[in-house]
């Protein structure tokens, strides 16, 4: 359970040295906005053959859903299964990890960016398009020509994502959409924009609207977006913000097509978005332990190398430490995935453990290092900034530690409230 | 046109510091990292590169234990078809020719035009291995490969020979022959996720000294023209100026030296 299947080592072989070389030659280019996070995705694409791998798997799903759906059926489509390619047999989790770990050692938010094209934009039309939504959206984002993005939070709602206030209301065969989104990974270069808005019919009461996902592309009348946000990290990859301003989108444009009556929607993605977490934090964990390591063991002060200092020993040590359980974590959850098993409560304490462990990692290799540390040069000074969002990105850490106490009493036949006190 | 492609896992020592081990006749292996050796890289990337232009067959050939599987299936994961591992106690000491003998042997239950090899490895460095095989096999050979044209329908290929100082030597030869890849003849590939996950449901045939018709006077260091003796490091001899010190001082030492000698 705690070892690498023999392909899963192999990805990583074939994983590291990409990274190492081709990747970590684009970073800076990419932290200054001089590439496109497409242009290196399609890089990575033609190295790895993603596209070609779950082609034939989309093509099938489509089908399969098309079918279903003339016998009135409806049916989710999932990432795994797509992934799980022709070869056809069922998708590790951990390949995603391993994905995501690889690619987080060199640069997160490259991870970051590619988590939101395909993990969230590219998932949320899989598991709710119809046959036709995914032919249309999706085939185009897992081939690479087009870019997407996945807009929940908005200026006036965050944590408290459900509180949203885009509208959708009906018009005949449209929709219009008025509100704005914020902090949207790749909005601002984004083609495909998968939007969340609450439908707003005149005899719904405020609280009764449900909340859906909508698929726009740009140049959709009435979407624009803002220019990427300068951030403190993840500069690699655009944040922005999209605007809808009576934004007419066609009913074919609702995801699934048909509205819904339950909330659990966007949480299913946000589940996901949460799992990712610990294993973006296992490669920067990884590689500021590996930097650590190499640089104590070849500097010298008062005429004897770093190591030799307890207290570097004692810092690389407590960096091991925290390696050693976000790799158990995210193994566990690979497990738990596998066996159908995953739970928000497990979830949760993963991701708070894990985002917490790389700030610190991090921020003790810059320490390590000193002066050197500080620098640019070294890499742990932007794995460190861009270990800060995991912190907040997909649910901060302090909604964690809330979900975490109330699915503790929730078997006590209590509902906590995330402001405190009961759910009424 | 069908291929062989020979390979081997070697230790990167690239970046650490060696040691000799205790027999004096190895290096301590136990804190390096391995992979497939530099040149073997572009020998698969160049079969696999003829494969896909003409058709055929590309057969994964290494002599090693169970770990090598890793680069063997590496191979297979960039589109190699087949794969022998050449697995045998009486293997062990083998210097070049005893290793193209076993190799020459695989080869032989194996339909093939062209078997690439390396032209030479990361870690012993003799870049013997394709000519000796040449040699048992009776077939043309050419090593330094850094081109390489397919002609007649591949009953003939045409190669360039990188030489000193960048001079290229073109050679035409029938096939079957031999050939010692050199780095930089192509742009090896990252194996596709896709042949990944198929390389790891494929069969790695093992086959020991027996299974090849090998006798115990092939194999090893009966079977080898040279033995190894003892690894040294470098003595320090008369002409030459061991700096000591930190590299910030030996660096200004040697400026020094050159800027005194007029190298610089
Ligand atoms: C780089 C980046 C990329 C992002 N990408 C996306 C994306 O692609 N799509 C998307 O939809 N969103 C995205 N986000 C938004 C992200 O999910 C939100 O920033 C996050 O959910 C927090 O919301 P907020 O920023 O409004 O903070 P707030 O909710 O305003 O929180 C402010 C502080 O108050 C705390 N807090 C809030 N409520 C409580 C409470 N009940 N009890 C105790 N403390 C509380 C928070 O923990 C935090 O410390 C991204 C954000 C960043 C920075």
């Amino acid at each position: 359970m705690f070892e690498l299947t023999e392909p899963l080592k192999m990805l990583e072989q074939a994983l590291r040295p990409y990274c190492e070389k081709e990747l970590s030659a684009k970073v800076e280019p990419l932290e200054k906005g001089e590439v496109a996070v497409l242009d290196i995705m399609r890089d990575f694409d033609r190295a790895f053959g993603i596209n070609a791998m779950v082609s034939g798997a989309l093509h099938e799903m489509i089908e399969r859903k098309c079918r279903r759906e003339r016998e009135g059926i409806e049916e989710k489509g999932s990432l795994q299964e797509v992934l799980a390619g022709e070869v056809g047999e069922a998708m590790d989790p951990l390949l995603i990890f391993i994905v995501m770990k690889e690619l987080c050692r060199v640069s997160p938010s490259f991870a970051l960016s590619l988590g939101a094209h395909i993990g969230l934009c590219g998932q949320t039309i899989l598991a709710k398009g119809t046959s036709d939504q995914i032919e249309n959206y999706a085939l185009p984002l897992f081939s690479f020509e087009k870019l997407g993005c996945w807009a929940l939070t908005e200026p006036e709602s965050g944590s408290d994502a459900f509180a949203l206030s885009t509208t959708a209301v009906p018009d005949g065969d449209f929709y219009v959409l008025n509100g704005s989104k914020t902090f949207i990974t790749n909005a601002p270069c984004a083609d495909i924009f998968v939007v969340y808005a609450k439908i707003d019919r005149e005899d719904s009461k405020a609280d009764k609207r449900m909340i859906h996902p909508f698929v726009l592309e740009r140049d959709n009348e009435g979407l624009s977006v803002g220019k990427p946000m300068h951030k403190m990290g993840m500069r690699g990859s655009p944040t922005g913000q999209i605007f809808l301003s009576d934004a007419r989108v066609h009913r074919d444009q609702l995801l699934g097509k048909r509205e819904k009556t339950s909330r659990s929607q966007a949480q299913e993605t946000l589940t996901s978005e949460r799992e990712e977490n610990a294993a973006m934090a296992w490669g920067i964990i990884e590689r500021c332990l590996e930097e650590s390591i190499k640089y104590a063991v070849e500097r010298k002060q008062f005429g004897m190398r770093l190591i030799e200092f307890q207290l570097i020993q004692e810092k690389i040590a407590r960096m091991y430490v925290h390696l050693e359980n976000v790799r158990n974590l995210a193994f566990k959850q690979a497990w738990a995935m596998r066996e159908g098993r995953s739970n928000i409560l497990d979830a949760c304490a993963a991701k708070f453990y894990a985002a917490a462990a790389a700030v610190e990692v991090g921020m003790e290799a810059i320490q390590l290092m000193g002066g050197y540390g500080y620098i640019e040069e070294q890499q742990v000074e932007r794995l460190t900034r861009d270990a800060k969002l995991l912190m907040i990105g997909g649910g901060t850490s302090e909604i964690q530690l809330l979900n975490i106490a109330k699915e503790l009493v929730r078997d006590k036949g209590l509902s906590l409230s995330l402001t405190g006190g009961l759910r009424n | 046109m069908n291929m062989v492609v020979c390979v081997k896992r070697v230790p990167d020592t690239s970046e650490s510091e060696v040691h000799i081990d205790g027999s004096g006749k190895g290096i301590d292996t136990s804190r390096l990292s391995f992979g497939i050796n530099e040149c073997d890289n572009y020998a698969v990337e160049e079969a696999i590169q003829k494969k896909e232009a003409l058709g055929g067959n590309v057969t994964v050939i290494s002599l090693g234990d169970k770990q090598s599987d890793e680069v063997i299936r590496m191979a297979l994961a960039k589109g190699g078809d087949d794969a022998i591992r050449l697995e045998d106690e009486a293997f062990a000491g083998s210097d070049a020719v005893a290793v193209a003998k076993a190799l020459a042997a695989a080869v032989k239950d194996v339909e093939w035009d062209i078997v690439f090899t390396g032209a030479l490895t990361d870690d012993d460095g003799y870049a013997a291995v394709p000519v000796a095989l040449g040699e048992i096999l009776g077939v043309p050979f050419a090593t330094y490969v850094k081109k390489l044209e397919v002609m007649d329908d591949g009953k003939k290929v045409k190669v360039g020979r990188e030489l000193e100082g960048g001079l290229m030597e073109m050679v035409e030869m029938t096939t079957p022959c031999v050939l010692g890849i050199q780095t930089g003849i192509n742009e090896p590939r990252y194996a596709s996720f896709k042949g990944i996950k198929q390389a790891a449901r494929k069969e790695i045939t093992i086959k020991s000294a027996s299974d090849l018709g090998l006798d115990a006077s092939d194999c090893g260091e009966a079977g080898s023209w040279a033995a190894l003796e003892q690894f040294t490091p470098p003595v320090v001899g008369e002409m030459a100026e061991i700096l000591e010190g930190e590299p910030d001082e030996t660096a200004g030492k040697l400026a020094g030296i050159l800027k005194e000698k007029g190298l610089v």
